[in-house]
């Protein structure tokens, strides 16, 4: 079986919007930071897939200037431009991500992000002094002085 | 080529050379961050002085476009540029971190870049650094709570990047170009299709994120909530304004159709109503200005959707009103930000700080001298010259929600003058000095409003004027 090559790209562009879909699926239901973090690289590499499809010819030639004028067409190099800078940018923000888990980790001993979030809301109650929403019905009780929270959530980890 | 890339390269140069700097001299390192932001705000003023007014533009390593990159900057542009050092010297931390002043800097190179620059990709790159800065900022109170608030911040924001993509991506298979002038001459053939409202939708929800649009804002309350006030007030004022500011240039130029502005009216309402009510159930000062403020771009997304420069007036002046008042609230929630209940009785014991959130809560509610008022009548006038059924609920929409904001903002007014015999709020620190120099110019632009108005619409017009930002960028700048 052979592949023409128009056929060819329309499997990489499919294959580019599965990534995508695949990513934002992820994004939606995962529940480790590390999945989601990978969705999103998932995702990421969809559209930088289809960037660069964007510009693609399959007869041509790279958009690489040796100093002899190129015998035949050459691929549009600005997609592939594009690309490098958003790949670099990709990478970034994923270390940036990985860093934040670490120490989301070491203050709070978890990386779901449903119990993250729940946490994340005792905080801020805590921090305003105010109850949680799950007792909405009784908003005028104030929390005994001096409650501490947990002791791993208490202490901060390593500080910067 | 001319000083205009300055504002953008200095900050960006500057904000590596902080840590190299300190260990020359610490207290050369100390007044370096705001000694570059002055010089910024210098240049862009001279900048604005010496044009007469007239959109200035430079070519970047002069490679003319269509396939150079080009930044423009009208008057409006010139505007939001000179905000972001102004705002950023205003709000600059007291405390001295490198790292801290590294990010305001990277923040305020790229939000430069971001206001002034004609090229789509261009915007995605300084978008995204913007975006990196915003994380570390919010990062900074390193607090567990600030990390995971941030990483969700990070997830979202990057899912509106990979869709800010795809949107270019689609821009460009359609036209093969990414010059924002460029494309508004090929958007009439190219774009306007489905696939080009595609695009749009992409680019808006994309984008959107850091405007607070209704998707895609969840992280608004925990991120405002953790951050350090101060940060908070950047992002709520200056950040989101410069989104909208991004947005509102790919409208003007390059989805200039009624499906496009529908989706913004849609999504607009829904995040005014939806903000404004979680503001009314919010129960920490905070969390109930974060959720205002995505009403507030609610609102400002509604007045983006009104076509011709009546839209443009109405966008200019909520955003402004915006920008104005949002940092002076947080800067008093950096003083209350404990729970609404505890705040019983505070106004009396700080009478000046509970008068100026008196007065910023009267203009946000828009009660008639103050300029609030005028932002949300020419927004309401604009959508009552169109006859679409859509424009009429808009106009519902806006008055309802306009009391339930009311009744949040005047309970919380109520609530700083009750008397009480015991004051349980815990003695803060706030910025008055620099809350109250924005009460003044609130109260300032009262008597000026006339020429304010004036000032806006001609603005709007010069903003409206494609063809000559397609003539001036296209027709070979210096």
């Amino acid at each position: 079986m052979t592949l023409n090559p128009p056929d060819l790209i329309t499997i990489l562009a499919a294959g580019s919007v599965g990534l995508i879909a695949i990513g934002t699926i992820g994004l939606a239901v995962s529940r480790h930071l590390l999945r989601l973090v990978l969705a999103l690289g998932l995702a990421e590499a969809g559209a930088n897939l289809l960037l660069v499809l964007a510009g693609y010819r399959w007869d041509a030639v790279a958009p690489i200037l040796t100093g002899a004028a190129p015998a035949g067409a050459m691929v549009d190099p600005i997609p592939q431009a594009l690309v490098l800078t958003s790949i670099v940018i990709g990478v970034g923000v994923q270390a940036l991500a990985v860093a934040l888990m670490i120490r989301i980790k070491a203050a709070y001993g978890t990386l779901d992000i449903r119990e993250l979030k729940v946490l994340l809301e005792r905080d801020i109650c805590a921090e305003a002094g105010i109850v949680p929403p799950s007792s909405i019905h009784r908003p005028n009780y104030q929390p005994p002085p001096g409650t501490a929270l947990p002791a791993r959530v208490a202490s901060t980890g390593e500080s910067a | 080529m001319n000083s205009l890339v300055l504002p953008v390269v200095l900050p960006l140069l500057a904000a590596f050379l902080v840590q190299p700097v300190r260990h020359v001299s610490s207290g050369l390192a100390r007044w370096f961050g705001p000694a570059v932001l002055v010089l910024c705000a210098g240049l862009l003023t001279n900048i604005a002085m010496t044009s007469d007014a007239n959109p200035v533009t430079a070519n970047i390593g002069g490679f003319a476009p269509p396939l150079g990159i080009v930044f423009y900057a009208d008057s409006l542009a010139l505007l939001f540029a000179l905000v972001v050092p102004l705002f950023a010297l205003l709000l600059w931390p007291r405390a001295s971190d490198d790292r801290v002043s590294a990010l305001i800097l990277l923040l305020v190179g790229s939000g430069t870049g971001l206001a002034i620059s004609g090229d789509l990709f261009n915007l995605f790159v300084f978008y995204e650094l913007l975006s990196i800065a915003c994380i570390g900022l919010v990062a900074s109170s390193h607090t567990p709570r600030a990390y995971a608030a941030t990483l969700r911040y990070l997830l979202i924001s990057g899912f509106g990047s990979v869709l800010a993509l795809v949107g270019i991506t689609l821009v460009y298979t359609q036209t093969g170009s990414l010059n924002l002038a460029h494309l508004s001459e090929l958007a009439p053939v190219h774009l306007a299709n489905p696939l080009g409202l595609a695009a749009f939708a992409c680019l808006l929800i994309g984008f959107g994120v850091k405007a607070e649009l209704f998707p895609v804002n969840a992280w608004v309350a925990e991120v405002y909530a953790t951050a350090p006030k101060r940060v908070s007030a950047l992002l709520a004022g200056v950040v989101s304004n410069l989104a909208i500011l991004l947005l509102l240039r790919l409208l003007l130029l390059v989805f200039d159709q009624p499906e496009a502005r529908q989706i913004l009216l849609v999504l607009g309402l829904i995040g005014l109503a939806s903000g404004e009510l979680a503001a009314w159930r919010a129960r920490d000062l905070p969390r109930m200005l974060a959720f205002s403020s995505i009403g507030q771009l609610g609102l400002l997304f509604i007045a983006m959707s009104i076509p011709g420069e009546m839209g443009l007036i109405a966008a200019l002046a909520v955003a402004l009103h915006h920008l104005l008042l949002k940092p002076a609230l947080f800067l008093l929630a950096e003083r209350w930000s404990g729970s609404l209940a505890d705040l019983a009785g505070a106004g009396r014991r700080a009478p000046l700080a509970a008068g100026l959130f008196t007065l910023f809560a009267l203009s946000l509610v828009g009660v008639p001298p103050l300029p609030g008022f005028w932002a949300k009548l020419v927004l309401l006038l604009g959508l009552a010259a169109q006859d679409s059924a859509l424009a009429q609920t808009a106009i519902a929409g806006v008055l309802l929600i306009t009391v339930v904001e009311a009744h949040y903002l005047f309970r919380l007014v109520g609530l700083l003058f009750t008397k009480t015999e015991h004051s349980s709020v815990p003695h803060r620190g706030g910025d008055l000095a620099l809350a109250s120099l924005f009460g003044v110019l609130l109260l300032a632009s009262m008597p000026l409003l006339p020429a304010l108005a004036d000032g806006l619409a001609w603005m709007a017009g010069q903003v409206a004027d494609v063809g000559a930002y397609r003539a001036l960028t296209l027709g070979g700048a210096q």
